[in-house]
């Protein structure tokens, strides 16, 4: 073959496979940054010689929550800021053994030292009245974002890892926060979150165990953020509970301090406990009674949460009014 | 020499081309950049030559099928028919209070407004299974068993012709797939594409209630949605959550949010549309 004609062809093959390389899709503009672990097995340091501005920018990146965001309590607004009432758990997928834990609680257990400081976890924190700080940890080097925060008023920092390492061992302890890490689908950020501390579904005693997992799914409309919170709980729950919740971007909102004290509240003896025994404590008929709802039904369950329960009871118009509270 | 300059001239200029390639973003399946949704109003950074895609074509995720709520939040005021003067959660503002406190189901149900709780701005909260369908290329379809209504969701330009039309239960829902980034910058950013969210806004909806126990909407009332396919999760289940946000000059003090979700049915074979009912 002619020399020039070769030196063409070559041109041409190069140029043609310049593209198709750059423009092969990759989780990470840093390729071997997608094993954390096996660089430090290696020794290897990362370096901006194996950086890719073209991968980098076809890399699932997602979106920047980073914000003060405020909640907004257009739903179920009495159980979230003044709080539930006793024997409401409509809308749960509770089993008995979470409405027998949750028929023998007390209010009053919240006066308890080892109780007034304790915060909501991960799972309930979004349904709390509390506003809302996400911030995010950024590589130096490669500028990506390798964890998001989140914290709210009375609550620890919740971690969400981005850079693939793995949950830890079963027997790792649990947190009010658990361990979160988190994956792009889209531009809607899903969270898993193990190792949580026993918790509540609802402030009204309904238990969640320390078995449990959350998945979450955060997404940004505009200046509307909206989280997807599902907990399933193999020792409390009998399908998978979701809420979704909604926060508005408030570039004027701070999450004040909340350096929380322990006081005695309540003089009592040493090791008691608040609680009610079994089958002993009828008050959960209560707001059944006064909302004029069947006791059937705000005794909870998966049932409830489905339109077919509307035809069990019926069509009925509630008597609970907020001025009634 | 001549050779040697004409190899070179060809072969930079094929670099040059190259270069030019590789910075056109990735092709995929969920993408066309030339689409009626990108040419309403949101196209940038748009290459090639293309025919446009629809709609249809570039969904980011699949949302028809049946789906059915799960109602975890707001039970009190869904599942039974709220008290007259039950209006918590809802910022309304004094005429709005005044206004619901006059609700008369029984006056709807006599003057055939009995859907009036069925409309665009509260459809998504009742509760029951929805229909999600395409009914052509442009226009995605919901069909709700509460109520029997139909929400049409049109891409692209609003129709002209419904403008002029008197305002109706759904209104006109106008879509578009949501957009991934905005483009452009100081070293050319890749181009939009969709993030996998559907965006929706609805106007010309005929007054009606927020709630069964009529806490009303106005006539100016802007309804917008965001639609989001969620899932599969550890167990299978797919989830559609919609967020509502709700304004109204007349009635609210602020925009109102809500966010409900569904669950994916595997079928149809639970369907069972009934009426609207007053109370």
């Amino acid at each position: 073959m002619h020399p020039t004609r070769t030196r063409v062809l070559v041109a041409l093959a190069a140029a043609l496979t310049i593209p198709l390389v750059a423009r092969t899709p990759s989780p990470s503009a840093f390729q071997e940054r997608a094993s954390p672990a096996a660089d430090r097995g290696r020794g290897q340091s990362q370096s901006l010689v194996e950086y890719d501005d073209a991968v980098q920018r076809a890399s699932p990146t997602g979106v920047d929550f980073t914000g003060e965001w405020a909640p907004r309590f257009h739903e179920d607004e009495p159980e979230r800021v003044p709080g539930p009432e006793l024997g409401d758990y409509l809308g749960i997928p509770i089993n008995d053994a979470a409405r027998v834990r949750a028929m023998t609680w007390e209010a009053s257990i919240q006066t308890l030292p080892e109780w007034q400081c304790r915060p909501h976890s991960a799972d309930y924190i979004w349904r709390g009245p509390s506003p809302l700080r996400i911030w995010k940890d950024v590589d130096p080097v490669s500028r990506q974002v390798t964890a998001w925060h989140a914290e709210w008023l009375r609550s620890v920092d919740r971690s969400i890892y981005m850079d693939g390492r793995p949950h830890p061992s079963p027997n790792a302890p649990h947190t009010w926060a658990g361990f979160s890490t988190g994956t792009w689908d889209g531009d809607v950020l899903t969270i898993k979150t193990t190792h949580l501390k026993e918790g509540y579904v609802r402030r009204n005693g309904l238990p969640r165990s320390d078995q449990a997992t959350l998945t979450e799914h955060w997404m940004l409309h505009g200046d509307v953020l909206t989280v997807a919170a599902i907990t399933t709980d193999p020792v409390y729950l009998t399908e998978p509970f979701i809420r979704t919740t909604d926060y508005e971007l408030d570039l004027h909102q701070w999450v004040p301090p909340y350096p929380c004290q322990v006081v005695e509240e309540v003089d009592r003896k040493p090791g008691i406990v608040p609680h009610s025994l079994p089958g002993s404590y009828d008050a959960s008929s209560d707001f059944a009674n006064r909302c004029g709802l069947p006791v059937e039904a705000t005794r909870g369950g998966a049932e409830t949460m489905y339109p077919d329960f509307r035809d069990k009871i019926g069509f009925i118009t509630s008597k609970c009014i907020a001025a009634q509270r | 020499m001549r050779r040697r300059t004409l190899s070179c001239t060809v072969g930079a200029l094929a670099l040059a081309c190259g270069w030019f390639l590789a910075q056109s973003p990735v092709p995929s399946a969920n993408q066309a950049p030339s689409s009626p949704a990108a040419s309403a109003g949101q196209g940038r950074g748009q290459r090639g030559q293309q025919p446009p895609q629809s709609p249809r074509a570039i969904a980011p995720r699949d949302f028809t099928g049946y789906w059915v709520s799960v109602v975890t939040e707001d039970w009190r005021w869904r599942m039974v028919t709220p008290a007259k003067g039950d209006y918590d959660s809802v910022p309304l503002n004094a005429a709005g209070r005044r206004q619901a406190d006059t609700w008369d189901p029984q006056r709807d149900e006599t003057a055939g407004e009995a859907c009036r709780a069925y409309a665009a701005p509260a459809i998504m909260r009742v509760p029951g299974r929805i229909h999600v369908t395409w009914d052509d290329d442009m226009t995605l379809r919901i069909d709700t068993e509460a109520g029997t209504q139909t929400r049409l969701f049109r891409f692209g330009a609003r129709r002209t012709e419904a403008s002029a039309s008197a305002p109706t239960w759904q209104g006109d829902s106008v879509a578009a797939w949501e957009l991934s980034g905005r483009g452009g910058g100081m070293f050319g950013g890749a181009a939009p594409k969709p993030s996998g969210g559907l965006k929706v806004v609805t106007t010309r909806i005929r007054p009606g209630y927020l709630r069964k126990n009529g806490v009303p909407f106005g006539a100016d009332t802007l309804l917008t949605e965001y639609f989001n396919v969620l899932g599969p999760e550890d167990n299978g289940d797919r989830w559609l959550v919609v967020t509502t946000i709700v304004q109204d000059p007349q009635f609210l003090n602020t925009r109102f949010f809500t966010s409900t979700h569904f669950k994916k049915l595997s079928d149809g074979s639970t369907w069972h549309p009934t009426a609207c009912r007053a109370s």
